[in-house]
């Protein structure tokens, strides 16, 4: 009996330990994700003052008098009680309103999706071939090729989204070779416009796409390919039929790690975009520091996280509902 | 399980003249002809790295040869791409297309040919049939145990009714049970379509029961090219006669030469021999290598009663099966012979550890190697 109670007791130790090493990592999402959020998402439905903080509080005490000496008069629990009856909640859900009737939130937001979308294709379009060629290539080469997909996080990304600026202005080093080739005969403006923030765009998030693809190209068995084509299959038909579905899961992460960030990004329309780039993570930017409207500025925010979220939720779910009915 | 007559009309089928693969400095198959005939059940069996795949890829069209051709059925296909050879290959572990069902799997060479859909239906449906799997359509690969993975990749590579098929390690991963009920349906499954299967397999065993003919390779050579029986009672080298079977080697002395007798003295079996012999022998070679097969020699408690020779050991070591017993009888001279018994008799006492035994032989089953 003893022996049966003290196993008992060690799956439940065990049980508590594992429960305590997922607790850790939720523990630290709670704090540093959901926290912020919960205080943006505040924010969001209050109204903006000028005063330190610039915005309204959620409750508002009537009564005038401290929490703490009305427990001290009446109590702890009619304490609270009657504190309760002084407390005014005050949400107002204009700033919501605003982003809808103001149309240059919703042009920003389509803009900013389109610009993600954009960058995100021509990552794929670029990215794919590269990750395909470094999983293909003998090992030696393929780490140094590796090497150099990731060399570029090594300089700042600050100072990389600058070297952009001198290749592209109009006295800069793209346009003075295409002068000197004799390809063209007046500069072409580049820098502060949408071509320049793709450029930027591109060229930031392409190592995001080539990795996980890269990842998943390389466990792919080649042996799927050669009977394959040993049924018939042409190289592109191959390609078709067996590497890119199986690839797919590949396709899908590096596409979430370009379009999201990119949805968002705010450095790189800021230096290398016109005026007329309109992007959301200028928009913020502007409500939060040039406005000082932090209310609206939270509102933009999270309108931003639902359009993000909701999508890869139903994705998902629609996902695995096809996975449940293929079994 | 051969087929002589349909190996008797000899016409050759696939000719493989003089090719040799390279990989670097590696010479994986090395300046190999083979012909195989219409309709023959051809084994290529090697250990690992004897270039036996490496061949098999070859004739598929998966790797070029660094020189030489190959011919099937006329035409050279040396440098034709394995998409449009008529040659289809079961690949080890199957390599089933994991993203599709099991009808799109055995589907996948006709669709590439374009056939009419009603027509791709029935053609799946009736061979799926006939490798037993019509129930599992739309089962995915992961859903399939290892001898239904193994039917899916049969059917998809015969959907095509390719003239070669080539089956690379067709059963290492099924169990031994399994294994020789495959080895069987394999064997119809021939007959019924008459394709011209090219086995490449290390083990011994899969090429005797599936095989015609069996070509014996070993660094990128062929040693010797004949049916099971002959491979397995006349080997033409201590290492196919190692390889293929189990099998005593001692050496022995020549003591005289004759047209086609050769007469060895050989301490361990029990001194002078006289064995038939139609090869050719050196002049200057004095020793030479005898050997028997297990299951070729008596194991007896007393004397044997025939004429033959005889000689006594002790019982060193013995591993019941069931079915047979196999000895290591310890000799006079301190060599062990390997010696397999069939259990005739459920009464009989079973000889064991460190009995005193006879063992005695019909001497035609005394095998001269000289290689």
């Amino acid at each position: 009996m003893s022996a049966v109670l003290a196993s008992m007791d060690a799956t439940f130790r065990e049980r508590l330990w594992k429960k305590f090493i997922v607790f850790i990592p939720y523990l630290w999402l709670l704090l540093f994700f959901l926290t912020p959020f919960l205080i943006v998402f505040k924010i969001s439905f209050a109204d903006p003052v000028v005063a330190q903080p610039p915005f309204t509080p959620l409750f508002q005490n009537l009564a005038e008098t401290s929490l703490l000496e009305i427990i001290k008069e009446l109590g702890f629990f009619s304490g609270i009680a009657s504190y309760i009856q002084y407390l005014s909640i005050s949400i107002t859900f204009d700033n919501y309103l605003y982003l809808f009737e103001d149309s240059l939130y919703v042009v920003t937001y389509i803009n900013s999706v389109k610009l993600a979308f954009i960058s995100t294709c021509f990552c794929l379009l670029i990215g794919y071939p590269i990750a395909y060629g470094i999983a293909r290539s003998p090992q030696p080469t393929r780490n140094i090729l590796l090497l150099m997909v990731v060399i570029p996080f090594w300089v700042s990304f600050l100072l990389r989204v600058y070297a952009w600026m001198g290749i592209l202005k109009t006295k800069g080093l793209l346009n003075g070779f295409l002068l000197w080739t004799g390809i063209i005969d007046q500069p072409l403006e580049l820098l502060y416009t949408d071509t320049a923030v793709y450029i930027g765009m591109i060229y930031s998030y392409l190592p995001f796409m080539i990795l996980p693809l890269y990842a998943n190209l390389e466990r792919l068995d080649i042996r799927l390919l050669e009977a394959a084509a040993d049924l018939g299959a042409r190289p592109w038909r191959v390609f078709k039929d067996i590497t890119f579905p199986l690839s797919m899961p590949g396709v899908v992460a590096g596409c979430l790690l370009v379009f999201i960030p990119a949805i968002g990004e705010y450095v790189i329309p800021a230096l290398l975009g016109g005026a007329d780039t309109l992007m959301i993570g200028r928009l913020l930017f502007d409500e939060f520091f040039m406005n000082r409207d932090w209310p609206v500025a939270s509102a933009v925010a999270i309108v931003l996280l639902m359009l993000l979220v909701l999508p890869i939720v139903y994705f998902q779910k629609r996902q695995n509902q096809e996975l449940l009915e293929q079994q | 399980m051969s087929n002589d007559n349909q190996t008797t009309k000899k016409q050759p089928f696939i000719e493989i003249k003089g090719i040799s693969k390279h990989f670097g400095d590696f010479v994986a198959v090395n300046k190999v002809d083979l012909t195989i005939f219409k309709g023959e059940l051809f084994s290529i069996l090697g250990a690992s790295g004897s270039g036996k795949t490496t061949l098999l890829r070859v004739m598929a069209g998966l790797e070029t040869p660094t020189e030489g051709s190959i011919i099937i059925d006329g035409i050279d296909m040396t440098h034709i791409p394995p998409y449009e050879r008529p040659v289809n290959i079961m690949f080890q572990n199957y390599a089933l297309f994991p993203h599709m069902t099991v009808f799109d799997n055995v589907a996948y060479g006709l669709k590439k040919e374009k056939m009419p859909k009603g027509e791709i239906k029935s053609k799946v449906a009736q061979m799926l049939e006939l490798v037993k799997l019509s129930e599992y359509n739309h089962r995915k690969p992961d859903q399939l145990s290892g001898g239904q993975s193994q039917r899916v990749a049969l059917a998809r590579a015969l959907i095509k009714q390719p003239k070669v098929l080539l089956l690379d390690e067709p059963m290492a991963a099924l169990d031994k049970k399994l294994k020789q009920n495959t080895a069987f349906e394999l064997v119809n499954i021939q007959e019924e379509l008459g394709v011209t299967f090219i086995i490449v397999t290390h083990d011994q065993e899969e090429a005797m029961t599936l095989s015609d003919r069996i070509a014996v390779m070993e660094e990128g050579k062929f040693l010797q090219i004949g049916p099971p029986s002959e491979i397995y009672e006349n080997p033409r080298s201590k290492f196919i006669a190692d390889f293929v079977g189990n099998i005593n080697m001692f050496e022995a002395t020549i003591l005289s030469k004759q047209a086609s007798k050769i007469v060895v003295n050989c301490p361990t079996l029990g001194g002078q021999h006289e064995i038939d012999f139609n090869g050719s022998i050196a002049d200057d070679i004095e020793s030479i290598t005898l050997a028997i097969r297990p299951e070729k020699i008596m194991i007896n408690n007393q004397p044997p009663s025939s004429e033959n020779t005889y000689i006594k050991g002790i019982v060193e070591d013995f591993g019941y099966f069931g079915n047979l017993s196999i000895y290591r009888v310890k000799t006079s001279d301190g060599n062990i012979i390997q010696v397999s018994k069939q259990n005739r008799y459920r009464s009989e006492r079973i000889i064991s550890w460190d009995d005193e035994v006879y063992l005695s032989w019909e001497p035609s089953n005394l095998l001269l190697l000289t290689e």
